[in-house]
Order: C-alpha cells, then structure tokens, then sequence
C-alpha cells in the first residue's frame, strides 16, 4: 500500500472519527451523569440531520449554519425526553430503562418516517464536490469543515465541563450523585441539562454530517451501535475516552473499509467491541476489571 | 374453607375445580390463555379473509418467541435484548436444511431448536465466563447481533445479502407447505400452547423459583444454594431452543429470509420484546396477551387509521412500550391481576393469589 | 475436630488489610457472638467463610471438609447459611415462595418445599403474611423472614449478621427467643451483633475483632472487662451481664 493511500484513508478515518467523537461524547455524557445507557441516542443524530434537511430544503440555510439552531432544538428535546419520561425510570430495573429508551427510539423513527416517508433523502449544497489537494492527499472541504468544528465542539465542551460552574457541578454528579446533592447542587436539574446537551451535541453531529449524506429515518441506529462501541472502549463516562476512541474506530473502520469493503466495515468494529466487553470491559481509561 | 365445604350442599367436582383454579392467580392466567387459544381457533370460522388470518397467525408466532423471552428476561431478569439472533439461526438452519437437503421441516425445527439452543450455551457461558452483567451484557447481545448479520451477508452458502427464498412446490403436509392459511394457524396455536405448557412447568417447578429468585436477588439466591451459573445458563438455552423453534416456523410462513431483515433491531422489539412487555414480563399470560394486543393493532393503525402510511407501526409500538413502562409496569396482566385480586376479595372470603411480578 | 475451623484468614482489598490471621472454632450446637466497632472486618469474615469472597491467607474448614473457596451456594449445600446485614429478601416474591427458595436446597419436589416452607413460617410466628409479598412487610418481619430462608436451607451453621440491627426494643426480645430456639434445634450459631444486649444473652463465647484482627476471645463476663476490647469497642459503658 503507498503511503498516500495509507495516509489517506488515516484522513478519511479521522473525519468520520471526529462524527463519532461527537456522538460518543454525549453517550458517555448521559451515561456518566444519569447511569443509563441511552439506546435511542443514534436517532438524535437522525434528527440532526434531518433539522438540516428542513432548513436546506425550505430556507436555503447552508446545514453548518443550521447547527445552533438544531443544537437548541433537540437540546430542549432531550430534556423534555428527560423531564418527562426518564426522570421516572431512573431508579427501576436496568430493563425498564433500556425499554423505555427502545420505545422512544422507535417513536422519533416512526414520527419522522411519517412526515418525510421513508424514501432516503438528501441535500446537495454547491460546494460538495469541492477538495483542497494537499500533501498529495485530497480532502473533501465539507468534511474538513465538518472535522474542525467537531474538534472545535468538543473542546469547548470539554472547558464548559472543567471551568464553568455549571459543567463542574455536573462532573461532580457523575462521580458522586449524592455527595453533589449534599453540596447544594441541584442534581435534577443537572439531568435535564445533561441528557439535553448529550442529544444536542449529537443533533450537532448529524448536522455536520447532512451536506450530501443519505437521510433515512433508521440511520440513526448503526451510529447509536458504533457510539456504543467508542463509549465502552473510551470506557464509560470518559469524555476524553469517547473523543479519542471515536477518532479510533473512525481510523479502524476506514482500514476495514478499505480491506474488506464498505457493508462489512462495520464487523472490525463488532470485533472490537466483543474483545473489549471480553477483555477489558472497563475500557481504555479504566481499570482492568469494570 | 374446609366449614364452607361441609355446609354447601351443591358442592360438586365442577365447583371445586373452578375453586382450584380461579383462586390461584397462576392457573387463572393459563385458563385466560387457553380461552384466548380457544377463540383464536375457532377463528377462521368467522373469518376468512387471508389478511386478517394472516395477522393472526402471526401474533400466534409472536406469542411464541414471546415466551421464549419472557423465560430469559422475564422470569431470570437477564437483559437478553437481541434475543432475534437466536430466531435467526433457527430460521436459518431450517430453510438451509429444507432448501439443500430436502430434511423435512417438521424435522427441521427440531434441529433449529437444537442448533440455536447450542448457540445459546456458548452466549451464556461467555457471558459467565466473562462477567458481562446488566448493561454490558445487552450491549454484547446487539454486537453479536450485527456481526451475525455481517457474517451472513457475506456468506453465499446461506444466500449472503440475496437470501433465501423458500422452495415452494405443490402443498404437502410433510413439507409444511400450505395452500391456504389455517394449517398455519393451527401450528402456529399448537407451538403457543407447547410454549405456554413449558413456561407453566417451569414456573411451577423448583427451576422457575430458583429463576424468579436470581431475578430478584443473585447474592440472596447463592447464598439459599442457588448455583446461579447453572441456572442463567439454562434459561438462556431453554429461551434460545424455543426461540429457534419459533424461527423455523416463522421462515416456513414467511418463505423468505434475508439478514438484514431478520438479525435487525426493530424486528427484535416487534417479535420479542413488544409483546412480552406490554402483556406483562415475567407474567405467565404476558406474552401471549401482549402479542395478541400488539400485532393487530399496530396493523390496524398501519392499514385503516393512517392509510398505510409509513412509520405508523413504528410509532404505535414505540408509544405502546413508551406508556407501558411509564404506567403499566406490570403490564396488562398486572391490570388483570389487580381486578382479580378485588374481584375474589369481593365476592369471596379467600385471599387471591400473589401476582409474583407485582412492582414495588 | 470443631465443625467449623478458620484458620489465619486473611482478606485483601488492594492496599487495605480488612481481615488479618484470623481464627476461630465453632462446635456444633454452640452460639459466638463476634463483635467490633464497624469496619472491623466482621461482614468480611462472614463472606469468607460462606463463600462470598476467597481468603488470601488461611483455611475454613467445614465437617472436615476445607470450603474456603467454594462457591456460596455450594457452601450451602454443605449446611452452612449466611443472612445479610441489609436483609436480601426477594421483593416481588411472597413470603412462602421466599422461604421455599431455601427449602429447594435440600429437594426438588415442590410439595415438600412448600410444606417445609409453611413449617417453618409458622415456627416463625409468620402464618398471617405468609401470602404477603417480600417488598410490604415491615422491618421486623423482614429480619425473621432472612432468619426464615436462612433455617429453610436446613443448615448445620448459621452466620447470623445484625439480625437485630433496626429493631425495637420488644422486637429484639422475641427475635433473641426466635434466636434461642433455632440454638435448641441443634445448629451452631455465628453471631455479629453490636446490641450488647443480644450477645450477652445468647453467646457462649465472644471474639472480638479490632482492624480486621483478633483482639480478645473469651466468655461474655471476661470480654465485658477486657482493657483491650473496651479501649477499642464497648467505652466505659456499664453492660448489664444478666441481659
């Protein structure tokens, strides 16, 4: 293999990665703060991307400008989804929390198959096709573009998590629910701040995605599978985990894409994730054993 | 009892058998499902169109995967989420060994059960092995759930992504193979009422207390003899058996079979997961009352109320298990049992049976 | 040969030593209350010996037969049962189905479970919540309900830990005669208790544990005036010895 292929497909992986970081920084968010894993989180994204296509399609705004906008969107969403329905569950059985999730997965599929049908959709802005050459390398601008702001995003997440008050005191929820509590903290509050901003951020990475991407309303569940995987590798609850493990499997994929072809990518992943639930189930950034 | 007995003159076989059963919440519910069995076959008596037979057959077919479920996660607790892996290698090895070795179907879901309840053993022995609990354990069932799928597509002896379609010739009852649709009915109601036995078994027996018990609490369970591990292992490879049986039925009816079609999550909720809850986990009438509540409906929305609009069904189920959880946690046996428990309050002296999933 | 020998047991968790070389010996139908300030290890030493946890250091030996290390459930089969400090009941069970989950250990026939279950309900005063479920009962009767499980296993041993913790003070005086009449039927009894009360009038000897260890072992009377046990554990407190 020449080295520009190899570093080619290490660029390609990258910006994928930088989607999946995003995805999996607010898994792992939610996960870290609520202790549920969110199975209807790849449908955030689906929404996301589907925000854009709205506002392509009706107002002509450019989906990179539409991200604000989706991030308040899905944001109060997400906390609605939080307030109303979560909340509840949050102390039963690990299945009513996964089910409850499950059914609302299937509810913002089914909601969004039944306005815009099933029927993938997509929009085309002019600079598509556009490329930079460079170092022998091509990049695609939009997925440059698209790359930058996810690094740009969660690094500003990562200093509202460590320098504001707000994001210090959901850190200190994460680690200890009722030691925050008893620091005056109001920790369902915190919840509803949390599961929103974890549904926004992945709203956000949808919308980067959006510039001629395939949307159908079922999009969502392989990038909820593959946020699973970046989550359990960056080990649970780890921001910084979920960041470099999704530019991982960004990286691993776009390798197994390469070797194996695009439909069975997904099984270097799979593999991945059955050796690390085996082995070292605690992720990356844990210790050996959960 | 014994004071009423002697006092009541008409006090006959009859009376006592409904005795026997209606105070007893367990055999209650198995008289509710043999009703419910019992009007399901007398159904092409009044209907006949295809379609809704059809619906019929397959809310059958999902009560029975149904309480493959409801044996794993419902009464051991154990968040088996992708359950439908197992209906796929069922289904799977029965039209593989239909369609190149002419083994008849009826043989062929006996080995699909075989086949799957083998899968099984290595799923749960991993998960032992290994320690995957709660979470991680869900998380496991869904990737070897998507690497089956990979590996599938790329196979060609099972079709890869083109699948396989069903050898259809002249209808034949050792082939399985119908020309209209009752036969299917009445072996799709004889596999609930198989499962529905099994599952009685089971619970009554000191397997299914030892099953409700490391549900409840593993630690207490070990510590009263349990040996946890043995009996995990054996509800996930009762579960998987039955649920390969179930997946061998289900390819012969539906003829056709392809991976992403059937080792697929939504698939998953609809067949497994849906009615089990919404009928009440853990329960012995819940999955096949959750299926009979489900399938049609969710048809019926599809069809009538929304013209066939897509994603309708989707929506149907997600609120279903949505507001089910919320305010049906014991789901619609749980409502049954509370209108049991004040009916036999009511109107008798005796104290009504306990419903063994009743929430906290 | 005791039918119960901890020999030098030892348990570590990474850097801290919660149990270190300790011993002990149980005959069978004798009562020991083990006690020390919490944190002494006590729960930790029961874990081990039923099985929870493996010793780093030392033997448990049962009837002759080394356990330390068996799985908890195995160890139960063997005859030696364990409560928890926070009582473990099954929840959604009732309490007949509870008690019969331990008459299960000893056969498989539901008919007998289930009488054995009744039995024992009733020697345990709790015939009117037998159809109850686990979850509505009230903290006394959840600490006989553990007691209830615990005798249904058909044990030889109990390790009873806190039975009484949470109870009042008429509570505590029937769970002490409960307590007494599971002694009369023949099974050697492991006490951990911090009611004073309760280990005075029920144990024959009493081992005090300090830091995981061993501090003073002895008859309640000699235990009361130990220097070391009361430096470490019981104050200047007077106990009432009668109890």
């Amino acid at each position: 293999m020449s080295p520009e292929i190899f570093f080619q497909i290490i660029v390609n992986g990258l910006f994928t990665g930088g989607i999946y970081a995003l995805v999996a920084i607010g898994l792992t968010l939610i996960y870290g703060v609520l202790v549920i894993v969110n199975f209807a989180h790849g449908e955030f994204l689906m929404l996301g991307i589907y925000v854009a296509f709205l506002g392509y399609s009706l107002f002509g705004v450019d989906p990179y400008l539409i991200i604000p906008i989706a991030f308040v969107l899905i944001f109060g969403l997400g906390a609605l989804i939080q307030r109303g329905l979560v909340q509840r569950v949050l102390d039963a059985h690990p299945l009513n929390q996964i089910i409850l999730l499950v059914g609302v997965g299937m509810l913002l599929v089914g909601l969004v198959q039944f306005f815009f049908s099933a029927e993938p959709k997509a929009i085309h802005v002019p600079y598509e096709t556009a490329v930079i050459s460079a170092f022998g390398l091509r990049f695609a601008i939009a997925r440059l573009v698209a790359f930058f702001a996810s690094m740009a995003i969660s690094f500003f997440l990562y200093l509202f998590l460590h320098y504001t008050r707000t994001g210090k005191a959901i850190r200190a929820v994460s680690q200890s629910r009722d030691a925050a509590r008893l620091m005056g903290i109001n920790v369902t509050f915190i919840y509803y701040l949390t599961f929103g901003i974890g549904a926004a951020i992945t709203a956000v990475a949808g919308a980067l995605l959006a510039p001629n991407h395939r949307m159908i309303p079922t999009m969502g569940q392989s990038y909820s599978v593959i946020a699973f995987v970046v989550v359990v590798l960056g080990t649970m609850g780890n921001f910084i985990g979920a960041f470099l493990g999704g530019l991982i499997i960004g990286v691993v994929e776009a390798f197994a894409g390469f070797y194996l072809g695009g439909d069975v990518k997904i099984i270097a992943s799979m593999l991945i994730f059955i050796l690390i639930l085996l082995f070292r189930p605690a992720g990356l950034f844990g210790r050996k054993r959960a | 009892m014994t004071a009423e007995n002697s006092k009541n003159p008409s006090n006959g076989p009859v009376r006592n058998w409904f005795r026997g059963v209606l105070l007893d919440w367990d055999r209650t519910q198995m008289l509710i499902c043999f009703l419910l069995v019992g009007l399901l076959a007398l159904a092409p008596l009044f209907i006949h169109s295809t379609y809704y037979l059809g619906i019929l057959i397959l809310a059958a077919i999902y009560a029975f995967i149904g309480i493959s479920w409801n044996i794993v996660a419902g009464f051991t607790g154990q968040l088996l989420i992708a359950q439908i892996i197992f209906l796929g290698i069922g289904a799977y090895t029965t039209i593989v060994l239909f369609n190149y070795y002419l083994v008849s179907p009826w043989v062929g879901l006996l080995i699909a059960g075989l086949v799957a309840g083998l899968f099984g053993i290595v799923v749960a022995l991993i998960t032992l092995r290994y320690g995957l609990k709660v979470d991680y354990f869900a998380l496991f069932t869904i990737a070897l759930m998507v690497a089956l799928r990979t590996l599938f597509l790329k196979w060609k002896f099972v079709g890869g992504a083109v699948g396989m379609w069903f050898r259809l010739t002249e209808p034949s009852f050792d082939k399985m193979i119908f020309a209209d649709k009752e036969p299917y009915l009445y072996i799709a109601l004889g596999l609930v009422v198989i499962g529905l036995l099994v599952q009685y078994r089971i619970y009554r027996s000191k397997m299914g207390k030892y099953f409700l018990a490391i549900r409840e609490d593993e630690d207490a369970a070990a510590a009263l003899g349990v040996n946890t591990s043995l009996y995990k292992t054996l509800a996930v490879v009762i579960g998987a058996a039955m649920a390969g049986v179930g997946g061998g039925f289900y390819v012969m009816y539906v003829t056709f079979i392809e991976p992403p079609q059937v080792f697929n999550l939504g698939l998953n909720v609809e067949i497994v997961m849906a009615g089990p809850i919404i009928g009440g986990l853990g329960s012995l009438a819940g999955p096949l009352v959750g299926a009979l509540l489900n399938k049609p409906f969710a048809e019926i929305m599809r069809g009538a109320l929304t013209e066939g609009r897509s994603g309708s069904s989707l929506i149907v189920y997600g609120a279903f298990l949505v507001l089910t959880i919320m305010f049906m946690p014991r789901g619609v046996t749980g409502v049954l049992h509370t209108i049991y428990c004040w009916i036999i309050r009511r109107f008798t002296s005796e104290e009504p049976g306990e419903d063994q999933n009743g929430a906290a | 040969m005791a039918l119960l020998e901890v020999t030098g047991i030892t348990k570590r968790f990474g850097g801290l030593v919660a149990v270190n070389d300790l011993s002990l010996s149980l005959e069978k139908g004798q009562i020991i209350g083990l006690i020390g300030p919490n944190g002494a290890g006590k729960t930790t030493a029961f874990n081990m010996i039923s099985g929870f946890y493996k010793p780093d250091e030392g033997d448990i030996t049962f009837k002759g037969k080394i356990i330390s290390g068996l799985r908890p459930d195995v160890v139960c089969k063997l005859g030696l049962t364990r409560t928890f400090q926070v009582v473990k009941p099954f929840p959604q069970l009732s309490v007949r189905d509870n008690v019969m989950v331990g008459a299960y250990n000893r056969t498989n026939n539901r008919r007998e479970s289930r009488q054995k279950a009744e039995d024992i309900i009733e020697f345990l005063g709790m015939q009117d919540v037998v159809d109850m479920t686990a979850s509505s009962l009230s903290v006394a009767y959840r600490k006989r309900l553990e007691v209830a499980k615990a005798l249904a296993t058909d044990p030889k041993i109990i390790l009873l830990d806190e039975a009484m913790a949470g109870l009042r003070p008429v509570e505590t005086d029937n769970m002490i005669d409960l307590v007494r009449q599971v002694s009369k039927q023949g099974i050697a009894l492991l006490l951990v208790e911090h009611v004073m009360r309760v280990i005075m009038s029920l144990a024959e000897r009493i081992v005090v544990i300090h830091h995981g260890e061993k501090i003073a072992e002895g008859e309640p009377q000699d235990i009361c005036q130990d220097k070391a046990v009361i430096d470490a554990y019981l104050g200047e407190v007077e106990i009432d010895v009668k109890g």
